[in-house]
């Protein structure tokens, strides 16, 4: 019987899990609530606040030790928020059904790039096109795991960012907090290094979710006794995961990002072949 | 080692924001936990709920935030700490947005201002709106 400390307590891994892949929990989160009985509607506006907490409660370790690149999500969220608005306005028109198809098959088609880069190391981008140049993109960071730093130069600003925009797109349309699209456009247009590509994307997803608070808000769907649980479980997950990402290898991190993400791609068939 | 880690941007600006996350994160938790004490000590029980009291509604978050100061929704000390503490976790990234607008323009970096003034405006628009 689902309570508010079992709740609680699938939360911390909901939001360790949400952390340290950069998939902001969502997505782990509402299948559960859905199959120990909450209504769909309201386990969709209810894990708003696990999105929020997971971003807010991880960022803050990932800032600070300075892997996530605050100018390049600053940069990204012009796009994402955007698409995020765009994509809620025209989930209207649009069949559901197209979507998830849609996104099933990104997703499939970036899991295999994902799987073949499992073994491979990271090997940063040389150049830099004109826009990040000017938008001064790049950064650093410490790798306990490697003991090294880790220098690194983003590339093909506008093709990411309009990859960015289509995560927010399936963002707004799917209620979803899209993670996988955006850490999938981190590493494969932007050619960012995995641990800044997942805490880059955990920031940014916290902007992604608010977007949508107040549409939650007038639906009436909010309920206290899930949220509150959800927001301090998946805070303290987000927290411990926040304290150990820096010190697990781009490898493992990789394998768990593409176990959630095959996770992710059955749900999104299984709702579009439910929604014929 | 810390001169290492020092990438493109100021330091100051990740350090600001990290306190700033912490700051929200805690304040949220500790708001959230007195609730969840208070409602098991009032109600004996901790399960989820579809009482109609324990769900939140408003035409958008502004005027929720403002309806909670002048009170209307106040229907006990359980659901009002429940309710601060969601208040202040989803506004978190709004107010980070707002510090890093005050940062750039601090630091007179105009193409940043622009476009964390954009993501401010579109996010604010978002909120005021429904």
């Amino acid at each position: 019987m689902l309570n508010m400390v079992s709740l609680g307590l699938i939360s911390i891994l909901v939001g360790f899990l949400g952390s340290l892949t950069g998939l902001g929990g969502a997505s782990i989160l509402i299948p559960i609530l859905v199959f120990l009985g909450i209504p769909v509607k309201e386990a969709i506006a209810s894990a708003m606040v696990a999105i929020i907490a997971t971003s807010s409660g991880s960022a803050s370790s990932y800032v600070r030790a300075r892997i996530t690149n605050v100018r390049v999500a600053m940069y990204l969220e012009m796009f994402t928020i955007t698409g995020a608005i765009a994509g809620a306005t025209i989930t209207t028109i649009i069949h559901p059904t197209y979507l998830y198809f849609f996104f099933a098959a990104f997703l499939l088609t970036a899991s295999m790039k994902f799987k073949d880069s499992i073994n491979k190391e990271f090997t940063p981008s040389k150049n830099q096109d004109r826009v990040a140049k000017w938008l001064q993109l790049k950064g650093s960071y410490f790798d306990e795991s490697t003991k090294e730093v880790v220098e690194y130069k983003v590339n093909n600003a506008i093709a990411g960012g309009m990859g960015m925009l289509v995560a927010g797109l399936a963002a707004g349309m799917l209620g979803i907090g899209a993670g996988a699209f955006k850490v999938t456009v981190h590493e494969n247009i932007l050619k960012m290094p995995p641990k800044v590509s997942s805490t880059t994307s955990n920031f940014i997803i916290g902007m992604t979710a608010l977007a949508g608070v107040s549409v939650y808000l007038f639906s009436g769907l909010l309920n206290l006794t899930l949220m509150a649980p959800m927001a301090v479980g998946t805070t303290i997950g987000a927290v411990i995961g926040g304290r150990i990402l820096n010190r697990i290898s781009n490898r493992s991190l990789r394998i768990l990002f593409f176990v959630i993400v095959a996770s992710l791609i059955a749900q999104m068939l299984y709702k579009g072949v439910m929604s014929i | 080692m810390t001169a290492n880690r020092s990438g493109s941007g100021g330091p100051k600006l990740e350090t600001s924001i990290s306190y700033l996350l912490i700051v929200g994160v805690i304040v949220s938790l500790v708001l959230e936990i007195i609730g969840i004490i208070i409602l098991y000590r009032s109600y004996g029980h901790l399960a989820i709920s579809q009482d109609t009291s324990m769900f939140i509604q408003g035409h958008n978050l502004f005027s929720f935030i403002y309806e909670q100061f002048q009170g209307k929704h106040a229907e006990g000390s359980a659901i009002l700490c429940l309710t601060a503490g969601i208040i202040v976790l989803i506004l978190t990234p709004y107010i980070r947005v707002i510090a890093s607008v005050i940062y750039f323009g601090w630091e007179k970096n105009i193409k940043y201002v622009l476009i964390t003034l954009f993501v401010l405006a579109v996010v604010t628009l978002s909120l005021a709106l429904h």
